[in-house]
């Protein structure tokens, strides 16, 4: 059976979440949107899916394939814009066609999880981390998930962590694949930290999104946001910042040029006495 | 002080000497007005955290304030992220962009 998948182009209320790929490919709790998605359809018994995107179809491509690892058969239709539902059915479906999936699972819009239909992820900031805290309980015990255990009681963490023994966990936390986290650090309650990311010692996360491979600096403190690289979103307020310094946030991955390799050291210098002083945290020795 | 566009590595020198000069030892509050700063980057926070340090060791008594007056979301959300909202009062008050002066208190 088929079914097609429509990915949203632009989305004016999370401008953030768009940045380094289309909104089909966000980071949701160790998978894309997409993956959701194409999962859902495999369990719905859809065996043909046309992918149809207005953003960035190659890096829907690279993702997709062309369906071989879920089983099915993936077409991405590369569209000048974000067609809605009804212009895709009548585009797709050919009249007397029936084998497709019942309506409304025949066409989406991959505007939400497909578990939690009624969340919608991308009105807000504040909806995208709703959706993300609702389901994280759900998502570690989910089937096919691999490589996700809980540590502590309402603490999962992925394959390959390395977690510092006198770091502290407050549940609910998700903690993606490769991912370090420093002494001393407080991460949650409310805290997802996405593959690959990297939070030093002494950070504090808590009611906030640390975005695949990001790096979360020293004594700094991520709350009430969602960080991706050096962009630093408070989602509740919706106000947006580029963080100029990177070894407060930033990539993991980015290259230092040599100037600022030498100024590091000399801005950190500034800034840790006060926070050794005023907030009595332990240095590594 | 007011007017400051940016706070960064270009400027906290310039800004450092400025304000060190008008330091005074009977001085309980300093107020850096941010609202139309734009970017404050960790050599904008150093630079406060000196002031913060100088005028402290000049007030025989310390507890010299130091108030940051309507940043803008973002570069009030530097401060929280490096924690210095903790060091440093952060004072939204509409009437001292027009007026330059505290708002008036009523009895």
């Amino acid at each position: 059976m088929k079914a097609a998948l429509i990915c949203p182009s632009e989305r004016e209320a999370v401008p953030v979440l768009a940045e380094a790929g289309p909104l089909a490919l966000a980071p949701v709790l160790g998978k894309t949107l997409l993956e959701y998605w194409l999962e859902h359809f495999v369990t719905q018994g859809a065996r043909e899916v046309f992918v149809l995107t207005g953003d960035r179809a190659q890096q829907i491509c690279g993702v997709a394939g062309d369906g071989a690892r879920w089983g099915l058969r993936v077409k991405v239709l590369s569209e000048l814009r974000e067609p809605d539902v009804s212009e895709a059915r009548a585009k797709l479906r050919e009249s007397g066609d029936a084998d497709w999936l019942a309506a409304p699972l025949d066409v989406v819009l991959a505007d939400r999880l497909p578990q939690q239909p009624e969340r919608s992820l991308f009105e807000s900031y504040a909806g995208w981390f709703a959706a993300l805290k609702n389901w994280l309980p759900h998502a570690a015990t989910e089937p096919g998930r691999i490589g996700m255990r809980e540590i502590r009681p309402g603490v999962w963490a992925g394959l390959n962590p390395r977690i510092a023994s006198d770091a502290e966990f407050r549940a609910p936390c998700w903690l993606g694949h490769h991912v370090f986290v420093g002494s001393g650090a407080v991460i949650g309650p409310g805290a997802v930290i996405e593959d690959g990311s990297f939070i030093e010692s002494g950070a504090k996360i808590s009611e906030s999104v640390i975005c695949p491979e990001t790096f979360v600096g020293k004594f700094t403190e991520v709350c009430r946001s969602i960080a991706w690289g050096n962009t630093l979103v408070n989602w509740e307020l919706g106000s947006c910042l580029k963080v100029p310094d990177a070894f407060l946030l930033g990539p993991v991955k980015s290259p230092r040029p040599l100037l600022l390799r030498t100024l590091q050291p000399f801005s950190v210098g500034m800034l840790q006495p006060l926070w050794s002083w005023k907030f009595n945290t332990k240095t590594e020795p | 002080m007011r007017g400051l566009r940016e706070l960064s590595a270009a400027n906290a020198s310039a800004f450092r000497s400025i304000v060190g000069a008008a330091l005074a030892p009977d001085l309980h509050c300093i107020e850096v007005d941010l609202s139309q700063a734009g970017l404050v980057d960790s050599g904008g926070l150093g630079a406060l955290l000196s002031l913060y340090r100088a005028a402290n060791g000049m007030n025989r008594n310390g507890g010299v304030s130091v108030s940051l007056v309507n940043p803008q979301p973002s570069v009030r959300q530097m401060f929280e992220l490096t924690r210095m909202d903790r060091l440093f009062e952060i004072v939204s008050a509409p009437e001292r962009i027009e007026t330059g002066r505290k708002p008036e208190t009523t009895s």
